[in-house]
């Protein structure tokens, strides 16, 4: 178990990214940065108990341990205290789907979800796709077809076709479209994350 | 057209850094973690027009966490990118927009942040304000500026833009019939789907800026200039960037203010935009009023063209405010006055191809009308129409719009589908249309290095940031077959402006040409070399020596042959090519992409509904690069004019000044099921001014869109719609008579 | 998000008991079930609460049963649960097909049903942090000198809301009732009298008082003979809200109409049903010209503001469409 203290403290951590080539690796190291005196929070701000909870992820199979504000969402929390930043945050509004995670099988808006609701429940990321460095079949397809543009929204359709995939193994490209129509793609790839999707389905 | 066997340009190529992008790793600057790192965010101002006269920050200061806060009172930065105009501070006194920033805080976590903002109290006097460009520019609007409401450029641009050439008045004695009419597009933001962030950090005197920017090189020196520091001090990171469609270029006022909470603090600062603070904070495409003046032959062809308009550039003016949509159309005799107007609303900067679909809408309406009142097809209308000639004289490098028309209309089946306007009775009502489109294929400044190891691997290291189009794909591509050497033997270093040298910033469609002329010359270079430590190995001159897929060899005798790596065994460290290459448009030549669009609707007369059944889009690029990322520039350009067209539009409450739909929800940004399979052309074409014969792709796509969907739309009810976005509520209006 | 306390109660009594609690001592807490929705209000702080009393932790509330004439959903079922479910496509298929117009995949998963009836309105003012509204205690409904094109045309005033949800229509078309929880027990009532007009409240869209709690949605099944339709007009094809839609279920013997609900979303603050169109419809054979009449009659006494006159026709169109697509 991953144990890692929350934000506002006045030791923080930080996470270490490990070197490319690693994939889907959590390796995470702890550190703490001693910050200078100046930067101690005054007591009553820190220790106030209300709001802040520990709570039990259990993320691409990990399970983790860590402190959160209650009104830090998922996504947050994925990214800053997990280090699994490639759940992007498009408009924190649940509005463009690029935070897409599948939650219980079903893909959901991070964004929407607050990370203390989360408690037993089984979270997928894209960092949980490739199975070291095999990649998905719904990744590989995602480079063959050309998915990402500017990829910010990719993690999020790959997200939503793999909820899709993981239920309909062989849908139709009509059931694909509705599939990843809550996520939104400014550069305007809709066509190319349909056909990738479609040809995912058929590699399996 | 000139075409040789290319090794791998022309091919569908997957993009190099794609597995990052499919697997989450690519660092973009909102996943920047830095020890000690701060949370930045920004306050803005609820008035359209107001002198601040006091902000107090002692509350917000007290709260624990918050480590510094910057506001006009304690900070005087200029936010000079785009260069243009009036000179704007990244907190400006009075405030001009309802969105002006007015303050920043940084504090130890975002809620904090956030929470501070509430804590700062500022008193504001209200001034008069405008919210409308055509009544900014009466004599009794109140004056944004000094110098009033028509954005005059600082005696570097004069205001109005105007353009003329042929004699305008001949022209339209010339006609058989002259149409007049006004046609009306709206703001719509660039709504990028990475919010823009900004991660700056102090070492000693250096100053590193993590940037969600379109330009390290450019962004660099607005933010040296800006802060007075020496360029040697600045250095700019971007990695991947969630792309910004023109608004990214250059530095913006959020990585200033970073970069000014960062020393303030003494810590690192992350500066996050939400959403709205995107929406509203940042810029969109200019809204247009365009009034036409056409004059035309019986048989359509144009004899005379006149256009005024003003464009709303909002409270600031960054850029240039033009509208250029005739470029694509033979106008003998021409006369254009653009009037680029200060409002007390959202900013208007670029947005892909700034200048050009609205302006396309507005002429290519203005055709498609005439041509129904004619009798005559659209398509015999465009084709006797599309531009032989740049500004009425010169020639272009090279041309192929006819092949676009023809190719385009073939596989959309126009002979065969067309109809007059206004004939598809019933309830559900078909409809074809088309417009002409393209962008300027321009010349100009690129750097590039190359560095060739002993075992025949290369580094190719460029300024460009790929803001999705695939630009580092590209460079690596254009490396690979200038170089002669296998792409998965190339490696690109990118987006780092201590390592990385000058690039114009990806921007206006240029980098293919700027920086892959560059990066050809650099190959040269390389190839000088090489043929220079080979020649003693294979026993010939080094002019008499070719490298291709890996292999030098005799050129005369190609059995005669060395893999590169035993060709360079005497290199022990390596062969470093560089180049900067800055070529210039010959007299009388100027270049052009080129495009004609082709769409099928089916309008649902009950419900003011439009389905998009069918989309083809033909282009003229020159030599495709990539043909993989390519088409997905056109599909991708094509879907934002889809929104453009039917749906998006910046809303600014009228009582209050407001803007009151910043969101993807309510801006209505098109989604998976507004888009049709979008099928793409890319036709017979190659330019001698560009690499390996490639012109432009990033921008012409998005700019014929609007105008084929809208021409669709009149085909399918007989109804012109002279004012966008086209929404159901217009079209039943206009039908339910 | 302003600072606030997640509280995750075991049972509804204890819901109910920690929102009474709350209200005694003054303090803001709301109700969330999905989430999707209320966040978004909490993180333009709209919405500032001091706590969330989140019903997910409450077992027992998920469940779609078929007993007893009809089907009892439970308050926590998910949209995506009520548009799946096998019973429901066979035998309320509007229910389905309404559930399934509802945002977007991702909100439809995460969103309850009880939620998507108690949502708070999509109007850009209510959303927006700088207007403070009627119906957040201000002085004005600003939609009347702003933008009102997708605002009420019928029972509005003095704030002109209309209300979001795609359930409510096909729900009320179907005569569904809805159970309540407070702290003076439980009560069901038919689902029309659940939402109120502004004249009633400007600040509520329903009857729930601060300790109320949704648990269960009771559908009667419809009368044999009977056919559903629900369509739904949309700017964008998905994540998108109503700017007209109608749920119709008439039920019919050789194309003349026994019975009909017909309900209007996109119009008004509630779900907006027409008796007088189903009264003259009663006993009619459904033809162009019924259709066309019963439309004017339900649109009869329309006041439209001065962007959203198009609502009218196009809620006429839509009613016309729904009946003759009923027989």
């Amino acid at each position: 178990m991953e144990e890692k203290k929350g934000k506002g403290v006045s030791r923080r951590d930080f996470l270490r990214r490990v070197g490319a080539g690693s994939v889907g690796a959590a390796v995470i190291s702890k550190g703490f940065l001693d910050a200078p005196a100046t930067e101690a929070y005054p007591t009553e701000a820190v220790q106030s108990p209300k709001g802040r909870s520990v709570v039990s992820l259990k993320v691409n199979g990990k399970p983790y341990r860590v402190e959160v504000q209650h009104r830090q969402t998922l996504a947050e929390v994925l990214r800053d205290e997990l280090g699994l930043t490639g759940t992007r945050i498009g408009c924190d509004r649940g509005e463009c789907g690029a935070c897409t995670v599948v939650i219980d099988g079903r893909n959901m808006y991070s964004c929407s979800q607050l990370a203390v609701w989360m408690n037993g429940k089984d979270i997928l990321t894209i960092e949980g796709l490739a199975k070291g460095d095999k990649l998905d079949p719904i990744q590989q397809a995602f480079i063959e077809h050309d998915g990402p543009q500017c990829g910010f929204c990719t993690s999020g359709q790959i997200m939503s076709g793999k909820a899709l995939l993981m239920r309909n193994p062989n849908p139709t490209e009509a059931q694909a479209r509705r599939a990843l129509s809550g996520n939104l793609c400014r550069c305007g790839n809709y066509n190319r994350e349909v056909e990738a999707v479609m040809a995912a389905a058929k590699a399996r | 057209m000139a075409q040789k066997e290319f090794s791998v340009v022309g091919k569908a190529t997957p993009r190099i850094d794609g597995f990052e992008r499919v697997t989450g790793k690519a660092e973009y600057t909102g996943d920047v973690q830095l020890p000690g790192m701060l949370y930045a965010r920004v306050l803005r101002s609820p008035h359209p027009h107001a002198k601040i006269v006091s902000i107090d920050t002692s509350k917000a200061e007290k709260l624990p966490g918050v480590k510094a806060i910057v506001h006009s009172f304690n900070t005087q930065v200029q936010w000079a990118s785009g260069g243009l105009t009036q000179k704007r501070m990244i907190f400006n006194n009075p405030v001009r927009y309802v969105g002006d920033a007015v303050a920043a805080v940084a504090a130890t976590d975002r809620y904090i942040a956030e929470d501070a903002l509430e804590l700062i109290e500022v008193k504001y006097e209200k001034l008069p304000y405008v919210l409308d460009a055509a009544a900014a520019l009466k004599p009794d609007a109140p004056k944004i500026y000094p110098k009033g409401n028509l954005s005059v450029g600082d005696g570097r641009v004069t205001a109005p833009i105007k353009e003329e050439w042929g004699d305008l008045e001949k022209g339209f004695k010339e006609a058989d019939k002259v149409f007049e009419d006004t046609y009306i597009s709206k703001h719509v933001n660039n709504a990028q789907m990475e919010r823009r962030v900004s991660v700056a950090k102090w070492d000693g005197a250096k100053l590193t800026v993590y940037a969600s920017t379109q330009g390290i090189s450019n962004a660099r020196g607005d933010i040296a200039k800006a802060l007075d520091l020496p360029l040697s001090r600045v250095r700019v990171v971007c990695k991947y960037m969630g792309a910004g469609f023109g608004n990214k270029n250059q530095a913006q006022d959020y990585d200033m203010m970073a970069a000014v909470l960062a020393k303030s603090a003494g810590q690192p600062v992350k500066l996050e935009f939400t959403r709205e603070d995107d929406f509203i904070g940042m810029h969109g495409r200019w809204a247009s009023e365009q009034h036409y003046k056409v004059g035309v032959k019986k048989d359509g062809t144009i004899t005379a063209v006149e256009l005024n308009a003003i464009t709303n550039m909002g409270a600031y003016r960054k850029q240039s405010g033009d509208l250029t949509g005739c470029d694509f159309y033979n106008i003998p005799n021409y006369k254009k006055v653009v009037s680029p107007t200060h409002t007390n609303t959202v900013v208007a900067a670029n947005y892909r191809a700034p200048a050009y679909p609205q302006s396309v809408y507005g002429i290519a309406s203005m055709l498609d009308q005439i041509a129904f009142d004619l009798g005559i097809n659209p398509y015999d209308m465009f084709l006797k129409n599309r531009s032989r000639l740049a500004k009425g004289k010169n020639q272009y490098s090279s041309n192929a719009m006819e092949a676009c028309i023809v190719e385009g209309a073939k596989k959309i089946g126009w002979q065969e589908k067309w109809h007059p306007a206004g004939a598809s009775k019933g309830v559900k009502r078909h409809g074809i249309g088309m417009a002409l489109g393209g962008y300027p294929f321009r010349l100009g400044l690129g750097a590039a290095t190359i560095r060739l190891n002993p075992d025949a691997t290369a580094h190719v290291i460029v300024g460009v940031v790929d803001i999705g189009t695939g630009a580092k794909s590209t460079m690596a591509i254009i490396a690979s077959e200038a170089l002669g050497i296998p792409l998965d033997q190339i490696q690109l270093a990118s987006g780092d402006t201590d390592v990385t040298p000058y690039s114009i910033g990806e921007s206006s469609s240029r980098t293919t040409s700027f920086t892959g002329t560059a990066v050809i010359a650099a190959a040269e270079d390389v190839r000088k070399q090489i043929f220079a430590v080979a020649a003693p190995e294979l026993k010939a001159k080094p002019e008499e020596l070719d490298l291709k897929d890996g292999i030098v060899f005799l050129k005369a005798d190609p059995a005669k042959k060395l893999p590169l790596v035993k060709a360079i065994r005497r290199v022990e460290s390596e062969i470093i090519g560089r180049a900067t290459t800055n070529p210039t448009w010959p007299e009388g030549i100027d270049g052009k992409a080129f495009a004609a669009h082709f769409c099928e609707v089916e309008v649902d007369s009950l419900t003011g509904q439009v389905r998009l059944t069918r989309y083809v889009a033909a282009h003229d690029c020159g030599t495709i690069i990539n043909r993989l990322t390519a088409t997905s520039q056109v599909k991708g350009g094509v879907v934002q004019g889809i929104g453009m067209a039917f749906t998006e539009e910046l809303l600014i409450d009228r009582p209050t000044a407001v803007p009151i739909n910043p969101n993807y929800r309510d801006a209505k940004v098109p989604t998976h099921l507004e888009v049709p399979e979008i099928e793409v052309i890319f036709v017979d074409s190659y330019d001698p001014y560009g690499p390996f014969g490639g012109k432009v792709v990033g921008e012409p796509p998005i700019t014929p869109s609007v105008a084929t969907i809208a021409n669709a739309i009149f085909n399918a009810t007989g109804k012109r719609f002279k004012e966008l976005p086209i929404t159901p509520d217009k079209i039943l209006r206009a039908v339910q008579v | 998000m302003k600072s606030f306390e997640n509280i995750d109660p075991k049972s509804v009594k204890e819901a109910v008991g920690l929102l009474q609690k709350f209200s005694k001592e003054k303090k803001d807490a709301a109700v969330v079930g999905g989430g999707s929705e209320y966040l978004q209000l909490m993180k333009v702080r709209v919405a500032t609460p001091d706590y969330i009393v989140n019903l997910k932790t409450i077992p027992g509330l998920s469940y779609i049963k078929e007993e007893g004439g009809g089907f009892r959903i439970g308050a926590l079922t998910t949209l995506s649960e009520l548009e799946e479910h096998k019973g429901v496509q066979e035998k309320l298929l509007i229910l389905s097909q309404a559930a399934g117009e509802a945002a977007s995949p991702q909100i439809r998963n995460a969103g309850t049903v009880a939620g998507n009836l108690c949502q708070r309105p999509f109007c850009w003012y209510f959303r927006s942090a700088s207007h403070v509204c009627l119906r957040k205690g201000g002085e004005v409904c600003y939609s009347v000198a702003g933008d009102s094109r997708y605002h009420a045309i019928l029972g509005a005033g003095p704030s002109y809301i209309v209300h979001p949800s795609d359930l409510a229509p096909a729900l009320v078309a179907l005569d569904a009732k809805i159970k309540v929880a407070g702290p003076a027990g439980e009560k069901t009532i038919p689902l029309e009298k659940f939402f109120v007009t502004p004249q009633v409240n400007v600040r509520r869209e329903n009857i729930l008082g601060p300790a109320d709690i949704v648990t269960e949605i009771q559908v009667p099944l419809p009368k044999a003979g009977s056919k559903g339709f629900y369509y739904k007009v949309r700017e964008r094809q998905a994540w998108d809200h109503a700017i007209v839609s109608v749920a119709t279920v008439v039920q019919s013997a050789g194309g003349a109409a026994r019975d009909a609900r017909v309900v209007l979303g996109g119009v008004a603050p509630v779900p907006w049903r027409v008796p007088k169109a189903e009264e003259f419809l009663r006993g009619k054979a459904i033809d162009d010209a019924a259709a066309q009449k019963a439309a004017e009659i339900a649109l009869d006494g329309v006041r439209p503001m001065k962007d959203n006159v198009y609502k009218v026709d196009l809620a006429k169109n839509l009613i016309r469409r729904a009946l003759l697509a009923s027989v």
